[in-house]
């Protein structure tokens, strides 16, 4: 379902590159729970970034179900990303002075839909993450949970194959992992693929897990 | 831009805006005051034209002033007789006027000698005289008074006479028959009508002069010809048609709201630096939204809509508020201060009212001339904030 | 030189326009000399950004320039009461050499801006971006139009002299006038209004028939004709005098300002009409609602100048 072959990613910075991802191939397949692991700055957040289409390979081939999207123009990767690709991110990263309805219907904005169905697809996804009683409220004056439950209420709108977590439990305590590591169970029970890059080790040993892949300085530890 | 309005979309923006609110608010209130200054500066001088141009529609076809030596004096009265030979010229009237300082107060009246049997050179004086018993000027002690000078001259307890000072200071006494309110106030306002013989005896002028004289003519297409046979006859004499005064006073006033413009494309432009500026720094904040947005789905399209959206709403807003004060401003307060900016600082002019000529096309300059100037600045930055690597949100 | 506020608003927004479509200018041709799709280089990663900027900068200028065109005319119209002999905008136009020129170089932009945003958004639906390369070299070329265009206005408001007499419209648009507008007037007027509805039906036929080359080419040619036939025929119906043939002061209050609904759907029909058929001939897209706002806008255009004459009969009794 999600190849990476032979990629390699230069960041330039000034004068000297900083080689980020060094010739790396990486198969996952439809439905699998992948985490990446690995040490600060080893490249992990730049594989989750090339896989989701929001920075392009120096070189190689990223494929998405067969289809190239190394090489997508801004409007088809954006496009892609809507349709397939549901992002959770270290620390939330909602907008603080929208209410969660607002937050969570963010993604469906720039196809212009109709009303209606923005509104039955907010109901929806607020239900299965119980937070539909707090539909009006200001996210900023959420708990922490319920605001991680926001976040991932917003990457699931569009209902995407394909979800990517960048280290979400950085900023959670023990409890609220725990909460994730359910939902994460549930969306993989959905047959959903699932790729989450972390150094939190409660990750490594969940049975849900298919797959470990340990990143080091850009390469691909087997 | 092209589909239907994304509601959603724009909802998005105005929160937008609403969320940085210090910095919009700051911005809105600027532009504000540009709009505001530039649509009362507006207003002002399209009223004072209107005003003029139907001043000027009152004033007789051609005027003749007689030159010596580069200054003006006065015409004798026997030229009439030989002007009303020329063909295409209805009639010909010698006028005994001019300013009379009045010191006490500090102004000037314009003093209009009439001869009530005469046709009068003007509508507006025909409408006067009309309204009013013509016994007032066969005795030589009555005079005819604008709202104006009745206004100073009671202030002076002047209530029912007033005493000029005649060219050899003897007082001459006039008593106030009437007082007259005309629609064309910026002329009449200061205006004294008295008998031809009173008005004489004040400037202590020669009975056989005038102090220029008025031409009509039956067809206006032939003024040009008329004008031409007059400077033949007459080569000392100077000729001002309707028309000459007409395009003068359009040039004064497109020369003032020009300078004024152009000293308002100067602000914008300073302006539009400053929000180029200000746009293009963007926070880590804002950085983090856009990465959002991106990893979401939205394209750099979108987010530049966004962006349009916000610079659109906010100057429109402006423009809209700017335009509102502008009007109570200017019809509401008669514009004060800036109206001296326009009408010069002057006492020979009694105060008038700005009358309303406002019209859907003077909305429409003004909207160009201010916000698409607002939303130009901000298109290389709202791109430059589109093109930002979305990775941004990442860390 | 007169500084009215309406010259400055156009001369200030043309200082804009010149200065983004001269960003977009070098953007464009960098982009014809380099773009690469298939590189990953990150010069092709600036120059696929830059490539938005360009058209976003052509969205502003097009979309302005709708407005700003009206506002032109309506600018002329009421210089018009300034300038001595000037009855119409036609007067003003008129008044210096190039005015004409201006015009037709006016509308003509409208045609080329809006030709490039349709293939814009083409571009954008295809995957491959298979024209981008000829889209910026088309702007390329464009933006010299565009050039002219401002340099004429300037030099157009430039020139503008209160104090000179210009010709009204009465003599401007008549067989006596000097300039090439005289010709038409040779030319009976049965003929042209032959050849302008001649050109409507053939224009019909051929969207019935599916036959885009004709579509366009009929297009080209209606909007020639209409012009023409308004300018000779249709307009002395509008004003019902047989002598007054200007196509300005159509836009005047007098006449309820049914030149204004005139142009832009004359101009609507044959933009889409012609730009629209051109594009599919381009892209090999099959774009049926181009054609479709077209025939509806010419028809339309058609059903209104048909009318005056044809209500003036019913009610006179006789042709002009
Ligand atoms: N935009 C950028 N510009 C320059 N260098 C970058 C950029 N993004 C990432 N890098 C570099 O690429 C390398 C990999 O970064 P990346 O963010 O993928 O690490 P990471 O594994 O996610 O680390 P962490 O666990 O701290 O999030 C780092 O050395 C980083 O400095
Ligand atoms: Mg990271």
């Amino acid at each position: 379902m999600i190849k990476l072959e032979k990629v390699t990613k230069v960041f330039a910075q000034g004068q000297n590159e900083v080689v980020a991802l060094k010739d790396i191939s990486l198969h996952v397949r439809g439905g699998e729970f992948v985490v990446l692991k690995g040490a600060s700055g080893s490249g992990k957040s730049t594989i989750l970034s090339l896989i989701a289409g929001l920075s392009k390979p120096t070189c190689g081939e990223i494929l998405v179900d067969g289809k190239s999207i190394s090489k997508l123009f801004d409007n088809f990767s954006a496009m892609f990303r809507r349709e397939n690709i549901g992002f959770i991110f270290q620390k939330y990263n909602l907008i603080p002075t929208l209410s969660v309805k607002e937050n969570i219907i963010v993604p469906l904005i720039p196809s212009n839909p109709d009303p209606k169905e923005i509104q039955i697809r907010a109901c929806e996804v607020m239900e299965k993450f119980s937070i539909a009683s707090k539909a009006d409220m200001l996210v900023k004056n959420l708990s922490g949970g319920e605001q991680q439950r926001v976040a991932i209420a917003r990457a699931l709108i569009n209902n995407p194959r394909i979800i990517i977590a960048d280290e979400p439990t950085a900023n959670l305590d023990s409890k609220l992992s725990l909460e994730l590591i359910e939902i994460l169970k549930k969306l993989k029970a959905e047959n959903r693929t699932i790729l989450v890059a972390t150094h939190d080790p409660l990750f490594f040993e969940l049975d849900c897990v298919d797959c470990v892949i340990e990143v080091k300085n850009g390469e691909i530890l087997k | 831009m092209k589909s239907k309005i994304n509601i959603f979309l724009m909802e998005y923006a105005i929160n937008s805006l609403l969320r940085r609110g210090g910095k919009n608010i700051f911005i809105l209130l600027i532009f504000t005051l540009l709009v505001f200054l530039l649509s009362s500066a507006l207003f002002i001088s399209e009223s004072i034209k209107l005003e003029l141009n139907s001043v000027v529609k009152q004033l007789p076809q051609i005027t003749l002033q007689r030159f010596q030596a580069g200054r003006q004096v006065d015409v004798p009265t026997s030229r009439v007789d030989k002007l009303i030979l020329i063909e295409g010229i209805q009639s010909v009237v010698p006028r005994v006027w001019g300013y009379y300082y009045f010191k006490v107060a500090g102004v000037n009246f314009s003093v209009v000698g009439v001869d009530a049997f005469e046709e009068q050179y003007t509508k507006q004086l025909q409408d006067i005289i009309d309204k009013t018993d013509i016994s007032v000027f066969k005795q030589d002690n009555s005079m005819l008074v604008g709202s104006g000078v009745r206004r100073v001259l009671d202030e002076n307890y002047y209530k029912d006479f007033f005493n000029f000072v005649t060219h050899d200071g003897k007082w001459k006494r006039l008593n106030i028959a009437g007082v007259f309110n005309s629609d064309v106030s910026l002329e009449a306002n200061d205006m004294i009508l008295i008998s031809k013989k009173s008005a004489y005896e004040i400037f202590g002028m020669d009975k056989t002069m005038a102090t220029d004289i008025v031409v009509k003519v039956s067809n206006p297409t032939e003024i040009p010809m008329i004008v031409s046979k007059i400077n033949e006859l007459y080569p000392d004499m100077r000729t001002i048609t309707q028309d000459d005064i007409r395009v003068s006073y359009q040039n004064i006033f497109d020369y003032k709201s020009g300078f004024f413009l152009a000293l308002f494309v100067v602000c914008a432009f300073t302006f539009f630096i400053i929000i180029y500026d200000k746009a293009s720094g963007l926070s880590s904040e804002e950085k983090k939204e856009i990465g959002i947005l991106k990893a979401v789905g939205w394209r750099m399209d979108d987010i530049i809509k966004e962006k349009f959206y916000e610079s659109f709403i906010l100057s429109f807003c402006a423009f809209l508020l700017g335009l509102v004060l502008a009007l109570f401003f200017v019809y509401g307060l008669q514009a004060p201060l800036l109206r001296d900016v326009f009408i010069g600082y002057s006492q020979l002019k009694p105060p008038f009212n700005l009358p309303f000529n406002v019209d859907f096309a003077h909305m429409i300059l003004l909207f160009l001339l201010s916000v698409p100037v607002y939303i130009a600045s901000t298109i290389i930055p709202s791109w430059k904030a589109s093109t930002l690597d979305a990775d941004e949100v990442m860390r | 030189m007169t500084l009215t506020p309406e010259i400055i608003a156009l001369l200030m927004l043309d200082a804009l326009f010149l200065f983004f479509s001269f960003i977009a200018f070098v953007i464009s041709v960098r982009i014809y000399l380099k773009w690469d799709s298939s590189s990953f280089s990150p010069l092709q990663y600036g120059l696929e950004k830059q490539s938005y900027l360009v058209g976003v900068v052509i969205k502003y200028i097009f979309f302005l320039k709708l407005p700003l065109f009206l506002f032109y005319v309506y600018t002329c119209d009421k210089l018009s009461n300034i300038i001595t002999g000037a009855m119409c905008a036609s007067g003003v136009v008129n008044s210096v050499d190039f005015g004409l020129y201006l015009m037709v170089f006016k509308i003509l932009n409208l045609y080329l801006f809006g030709f490039w945003l349709l293939l814009h958004q083409v571009d954008l639906k295809d995957e491959k971006q298979s024209f981008t390369k000829l889209k910026f070299l088309l702007f390329a070329i464009f933006f010299i139009f565009l050039l002219s265009e401002i340099i004429l206005e300037v030099s157009f408001f430039a020139s503008l002299n209160i104090s000179k007499i210009v010709s009204c419209c009465g003599t401007l648009f008549s067989a006596t006038s000097s300039s090439y507008i005289s010709l038409l007037f040779k030319i009976d007027s049965a003929v042209l209004v032959g050849l302008f509805y001649g050109c409507f039906v053939l224009m019909v036929v051929a969207y019935f028939l599916k036959n885009s080359p004709i579509f366009i080419v009929s297009n080209g040619l209606f909007l020639f004709f209409s012009i023409a036939s308004l300018i000779i025929f249709f307009s002395t119906y509008v004003y019902e005098l047989p002598t007054h043939n200007c196509p300005f002061c159509l836009l005047q209050k007098e006449y309820y300002g049914v030149g204004y609904v005139m142009y832009i759907s004359l101009f609507m029909g044959t933009f889409y009409g012609f730009c629209g058929g051109v594009l599919q001939r381009v892209s090999q897209i099959v774009m049926p609602h181009y054609a479709l706002i077209s025939i509806v806008s010419n028809t339309f255009y058609v059903a209104i100048v048909s009318l005056y004459p044809i209500v003036y009969r019913l009610h006179n009794g006789v042709w002009l």
